[in-house]
């Protein structure tokens, strides 16, 4: 419950909480200084492919990777 | 010598009429090249038994190879896994877990690996989740899997592909991490209508046991019906909330983080439970591999014992024949 003005305009954008959260870890791991920054930087990488099912078949995967946030 | 060649053409003219191989009754089954044997070649094969036993030796080096990875690894992941155990902790303080409530749209989030040779611990989780599919399953409900992992995908393509609503896999090329985690549970809420998540894992308690394990998240609506209806829910009130918001706001962003956070453990536990038995799988077949060479030693040793008494009566008999 950081900003109570913020609420409203990151849910309206569509964001969910995990999404919002994530925004603002990334922002905090940003202001650390050099040697820590980095590290903690490459510590968060995501790697995994997705795939939606439309009636029992798999439509082809989507490979989301490095992207620590969307 | 002349007669000992004398006698064994003789032998092998006359065997297939007059009786059946003596001789190779009492000799391994494993030599039938031997009566083919011409002028100082002799004695009994054993290239099939020495081809079969390298095998097995490597076999037995590669399973010793994979324990000792994965016991490193276990080690690795262990300590992440109980220390994520404090991260969903406070949330069934606040929240209780209620894995008996019935709501109408149930998704099942099978956790499971991606690689095989670790024991059973993927078809335990796959049971689980069809277990909870049928159980919460009836009129006017709808049940949805999320499958994590290649292993439980390959299992439920099988028999239940229609209620297959999403699949992740490649969880594990990088170390696992929350932001990771958090980003498929963003997915997942995402594109996923749901009003319980049901998600099954294995829990790690010891390198040898793993208890398949559910946790229930509600949906924000479902947890406010709830929080009228009483019960443990019905407690929230009394904490005493910072902030303007509504309540469903706050109840909204507590289910979110509280699916995120209990993911995240899920699959920490599961990876856990998943080099746990594979190290435990590799140590038993690392076992057998080495029954399997002491068996074949054996054998080995025998029929080649038993050549060498066989050639040494007949040159003993032969030179007797000499002299007599």
């Amino acid at each position: 419950m950081a900003s109570n003005a913020a609420v409203p305009f990151w849910r309206a954008a569509g964001m969910t909480y995990i999404t919002y959260s994530n925004l603002c870890a990334n922002m905090v791991r940003n202001c650390l200084k050099e040697p820590h920054r980095s590290e903690a930087l490459s510590r968060e990488k995501v790697h995994f492919s997705v795939s939606k099912w439309v009636d029992g078949k798999p439509q082809k995967p989507t490979i989301r990777t490095d992207t620590p946030e969307e | 010598m002349a007669m000992a060649a004398l006698r064994r053409e003789g032998r092998r003219f006359a065997a297939p009429l007059i009786s059946p191989n003596p001789v190779n009754t009492f000799r391994s089954s494993l030599a039938p090249t031997e009566e083919q044997a011409f002028g100082g070649i002799r004695g009994i094969s054993t290239q099939a038994v020495r081809n079969r036993m390298k095998s097995v030796k490597n076999i037995q080096k590669i399973t010793k190879a994979m324990k000792m990875v994965a016991a490193s690894k276990l080690r690795a992941i262990q300590t992440r896994a109980e220390n994520s155990r404090g991260l969903w902790q406070p949330f069934v303080a606040l929240l209780g877990d209620t894995p008996s409530v019935d709501v109408k749209k149930n998704v099942i989030v099978t956790v499971s690996s991606d690689k095989g040779l670790c024991g059973g611990i993927n078809s335990t989780s796959v049971r689980v989740s069809r277990g909870l599919h049928k159980l919460t399953s009836g009129p006017e409900k709808e049940n949805k899997y999320v499958v994590l992992g290649e292993k439980a995908k390959a299992q439920l393509i099988r028999d239940s592909k229609k209620d297959i609503e999403l699949s992740m896999t490649e969880l594990q090329k990088n170390p696992l991490n929350y932001t990771q985690v958090s980003v498929i549970a963003d997915d997942i809420l995402k594109n996923v209508e749901f009003d319980a998540l049901r998600i099954v894992f294995n829990k790690f308690q010891s390198v040898v046991s793993f208890v398949p394990t559910t946790a229930t998240i509600l949906s924000p609506e479902v947890v406010e019906k709830e929080a009228e209806s009483g019960g443990k829910l019905g407690d929230l009130d009394s904490y005493e909330i910072e902030g303007a918001e509504s309540k469903s706001e706050v109840l909204q962003n507590l289910a979110e983080f509280q699916f995120s956070c209990v993911l995240f453990n899920a699959v920490l536990e599961n990876a856990c439970s998943e080099q746990g038995a594979r190290m435990s799988a590799m140590d038993s077949s690392s076992r057998n591999a080495g029954d399997m060479l002491d068996r074949l030693t054996l054998t080995y040793n025998r029929t080649r014992q038993a050549s060498i008494t066989t050639e040494l009566i007949e040159i003993i008999s032969g030179a007797s024949a000499l002299e007599g």
